[in-house]
This record gives structure tokens, sequence and C-alpha cells, in this order.
């Protein structure tokens, strides 16, 4: 059983539809990235399979739990970076993270070792009594990946983690990514192609709501591409051109 | 339940560690101290010419006048009521408001919380700072009683009872503010609209008993019953008025499930 199934998952507005189709499986501990133009309906994706939005039509399930039916069981099992950190400004990063751990029910007792924990693996024990207004988009961004990373959640959902960092912190990120696959299951989405070759396994690249690329990543040049080293970008470029 | 405190303890701290609730403390003080200045001094004006004329030879509704509890106190209530009208909305605008616009409330609704428990942590939280800005009016019966004499040569210048009990309907007017802005802060992005829709709510609540003149029984009996000053004038005299709590209990709880209903549509959307 795939720890995450979407089946013909849909999802219209009123006169068009941000994804159309879409049927993907990622067995545990797989990282899966998540590949596609601005507006192709990554984001929409996420948030169907945290609950936050429901389908038009299809259905999605996380360890076995369909995300309609049974929420709270998917919620319990997730960690979600959105696109925007969510981050209460007013808040100092330590209170933001023992408030988030208790709304993902981590039992009191390891609540201050959990996040301390998070904290240090993603860089941000130094600033962990600052208000998170005054934090740099870094921090910021740091900060949200934490909060996903509470209570170590088998599944995690991170959309664009590796936005407004600068070099050396993405490849930080890169390496936390690359040690939690095996314990956790990913997906991740983001516009940084050498990323996801350097993180992922598998790839699946959305354009206007529909798949056009499903495979391992060593699969897809010989798949659509002329030569073997044909680069993920150019991959991508053709795909997404229509 | 334990989310549904941190949830209150978040919105508690945040209330408490930036500048906007402090700045509501003072409008409501401010104005509630105004007030407080204009009855004491129509008290001491009968009061004055009581002494002159007697008791005897004024209007009947001098009466009230005779001591600071119905003189003073009770309309203070009455005001402080107004007050709270207008100061409550700019307190709970922010409650649901801020979280769609932090971006927060996807936070919210992905982690194992159910929307029964963000509902009642919100409006915990919302209770915690309304009772901080009308606990604060506590101050004027404290005044009225280190300074005041009473009616009686012997005794207290106040008859705390009627003071607490009026002072609890002010709370339950306060509870019902906050509840009915948090439904409203549900529906908005905007904390300025929610806001101004709480204001537009709330007002004509007030200024029912106005309407009831213009109308005919039995809706004038339905209109003065729904006003909110006509339920509370009992409490304000300090009788306990159960059909009153009734009232508002009702329509705080009416407030907190059209709340949850807000929350549980996104999972519908």
């Amino acid at each position: 059983m795939a720890m995450i199934e979407v089946q013909n998952l849909t999802k219209r507005y009123r006169d068009r539809s941000a994804i159309d189709g879409l049927t993907f499986s990622v067995k545990e501990g797989e990282i899966l990235g998540f590949l596609g133009p601005n507006g192709a309906g990554k984001s929409t994706t996420m948030k169907i399979l945290t609950g936050f939005l429901p389908p038009s039509e299809g259905t999605a399930k996380v360890a076995g739990f369909d995300v309609f039916e049974q929420p709270l069981e998917v919620k319990r099992r997730i960690g979600y970076l959105p696109e925007t950190p969510p981050l209460y400004p007013e808040m100092t990063v330590r209170g933001y993270l023992k408030f988030v751990a208790t709304l993902k029910q981590v039992p009191g007792r390891g609540l201050k070792a959990e996040v301390d924990r998070v904290a240090e693996s993603t860089g941000v024990t130094n600033v962990m009594d600052r208000v998170i207004q005054n934090l740099s988009k870094g921090y910021k961004q740091r900060v949200g990946i934490a909060q996903a990373l509470l209570g170590s959640p088998p599944v995690l959902i991170l959309d664009e983690p590796t936005e407004g960092l600068d070099p050396s912190q993405r490849a930080e990120v890169r390496s936390l990514i690359k040690g939690l696959a095996g314990k956790h299951t990913l997906i991740l989405s983001t516009h940084i192609l050498p990323e996801v070759t350097m993180t992922c396994e598998k790839v699946l690249i959305i354009n206007q709501g529909k798949m056009v690329a499903y495979d391992e990543i060593k699969n897809l040049a010989s798949v659509h591409g002329q030569a073997e080293s044909v680069s993920l970008e150019e991959i991508f470029i053709k795909l997404t051109a229509a | 339940m334990r989310t549904a405190l941190a949830i209150a303890r978040k919105e508690l701290s945040i209330y408490f560690t930036t500048p906007w609730a402090y700045a509501v403390f003072t409008a409501m003080v401010a104005l509630s101290s105004f007030f407080f200045m204009g009855l004491l001094q129509s008290f001491q004006q009968v009061q004055e010419m009581a002494q002159e004329h007697g008791w005897n030879r004024l209007p009947p509704d001098a009466a009230v006048y005779r001591n600071l509890t119905d003189g003073v106190v009770a309309q203070l209530w009455g005001v402080v009521l107004i007050v709270t009208l207008f100061v409550a909305p700019f307190l709970s605008m922010r409650l649901f408001a801020e979280e769609r616009r932090n971006k927060t409330f996807e936070l919210l609704l992905t982690t194992p919380v159910r929307p029964i428990e963000l509902v009642l942590g919100k409006y915990l939280g919302g209770l915690g700072i309304i009772s901080t800005a009308l606990g604060l009016t506590i101050v004027f019966p404290l005044i009225l009683s280190v300074f005041g004499a009473s009616a009686s040569e012997a005794g207290a210048a106040l008859e705390w009872p009627t003071v607490l009990l009026g002072y609890g309907g002010v709370l339950l007017w306060g509870a019902t503010c906050m509840a009915v802005g948090m439904f409203i802060s549900s529906l908005t992005e905007s904390q300025m609209v929610a806001a101004l829709l709480t204001f537009v709510v709330l007002l004509p609540w007030m200024l029912l008993r106005g309407l009831a003149q213009g109308v005919e029984e039995p809706l004038r009996s339905f209109v003065n019953y729904m006003a909110f000053d006509s339920q509370l004038q009992n409490m304000l005299v300090g009788v306990l008025d159960l059909k009153a709590l009734v009232f508002f209990l009702s329509v705080i709880f009416f407030s907190l499930l059209l709340t949850h209903r807000t929350v549980e549509a996104q999972r519908w959307a």
C-alpha cells in the first residue's frame, strides 16, 4: 500500500479546472518532486492532500486514510509547509513552535525537547527568542520548515521549501531533506530543477492542471528527451511549452 | 480541550504583547471616565437641590439620586454597555480575519485541530480580553466606595451586591459582543470589514428600542424583547433576571454555532 495515493484528482473553480485527472502514488520513504510552471496546480494539489481544500472529483489517500472522509487521521500524519509559511509575526520563534507543537498534539512532556530538536535541524536555534516579524526571509522560511517537522510526521508536504534561501542555506535544506528520506515520505514542489535532481527519485511534472510526466528521473530522459544526457530543464521546457 | 486552551493562550499572548488592545483599553477607560464625571456631576446637582428644597419637592424620578448605587453606578453600567458596543468590535475583529490574512488559517486547518476546539479556543481568548477591558471599569465603583458617603449615616457607600450584579450584566453583554464579533470576523479576511460589520450589527440592536415606538403590537413587544438594553435593565438595577441570561446565552451559543459552520465550510469549499 502506498503512503500517498491520488486517483483522478480534479479541482474545478467556476470557469476553469486548477487540476484535472491527476493520478499518482508515493511509496513509503520515497521523495516525489513536483514540478510545474507557476499556476500549474502544484499548490492546489498540496492543499487538497493536506485537507485544506476539498477535491471536485477523485480521491486522495494518505497512509490509507481518505483525506475527505477522515481528515483528522490524515492531519495527524502530515507536516505541511504552504507556499507562504504560516507564521504569526507577533510571536517569538520559540512561542510559535511551542504553539504549533501543541496543535499537532505533541505530548506535553517532550514538547520542549521536540521544539529544540526541530530548531536545531533547521538552524534556527540562535533566533529562538526573536519576534518573527523581525527575522530575515531566510530565517522565516526555516521556521516554516521547522514547524512542518514538529512531531516527526511520517508524511511531509513541502511547497517550495527553499524559497528565499541563499545558496548555502539551500544546500543545508537539501541535505536535511535527503536525511529525511527513508524514514519519512516527502512531496516537495519547487522551481529549482537542480534541487529535484539532487534530492528526488521520482518526478511529476504538471502543466495547466494536467500531468505531463511522471517517472523516475533517470527514465525521463529516455522517454521524453532525444539524447541520454538531456537535462531536466530541457525536458521541463519541452513539456510545458504548450 | 488542551488545544482549545493553547489557542486561547496564544490569542491572549498576542493581545497583550501588541499595542492594539492597550489602545482599546485606553479608549474604554477614557470614554467611561468622561461619562462617570458627568454622572457624578448630575448626582451632585440633584443632591444639592434636595438639600435646599427637600426630597419631596423634587420630581419622582430624582429619587434614584438618593444613593450612589442607583444614582451613579446603575447609570454608569448603562453607559459602559454602550461603550462596550463601540469598543468590542475592535477587539473581536482580529480573531479570525487575522488568521486568513497571515495565511495561518491553513496551518490551523491542516493540523489535527477540530473546528470546535478552534472556535472555543478563540472565543475563550476573546472572553479573556473583553473581561480585562471591562475589569478596568471596576475602578469607578471602587472610587465611589472609598470616597463616597452612604445615604444612611452608617454603612457602605454602595450596595455591592447590586453593583456586582449590574457588572455581571455588563460582562454578559461584553461576552455577547465578542461572540457576534468573532462570527463576523470568521467571514472576512479584512479586520476593518469585520469591525465595521460587527458595529453595523450591534448598533441597530441598541437602537431597536427607539424603533419600537413606531410600530404597533404585537410587533412592538417583540422588538422591545429583542432590544438588549431592555433585557439588561433588570440586571443593571440589581434584579437577577434569568430571562436576560437565557437570551444572551442563546445569542452567544448561536454565534458560536455559526462560527463553527463557517470554519467547517472551508472543508467543503
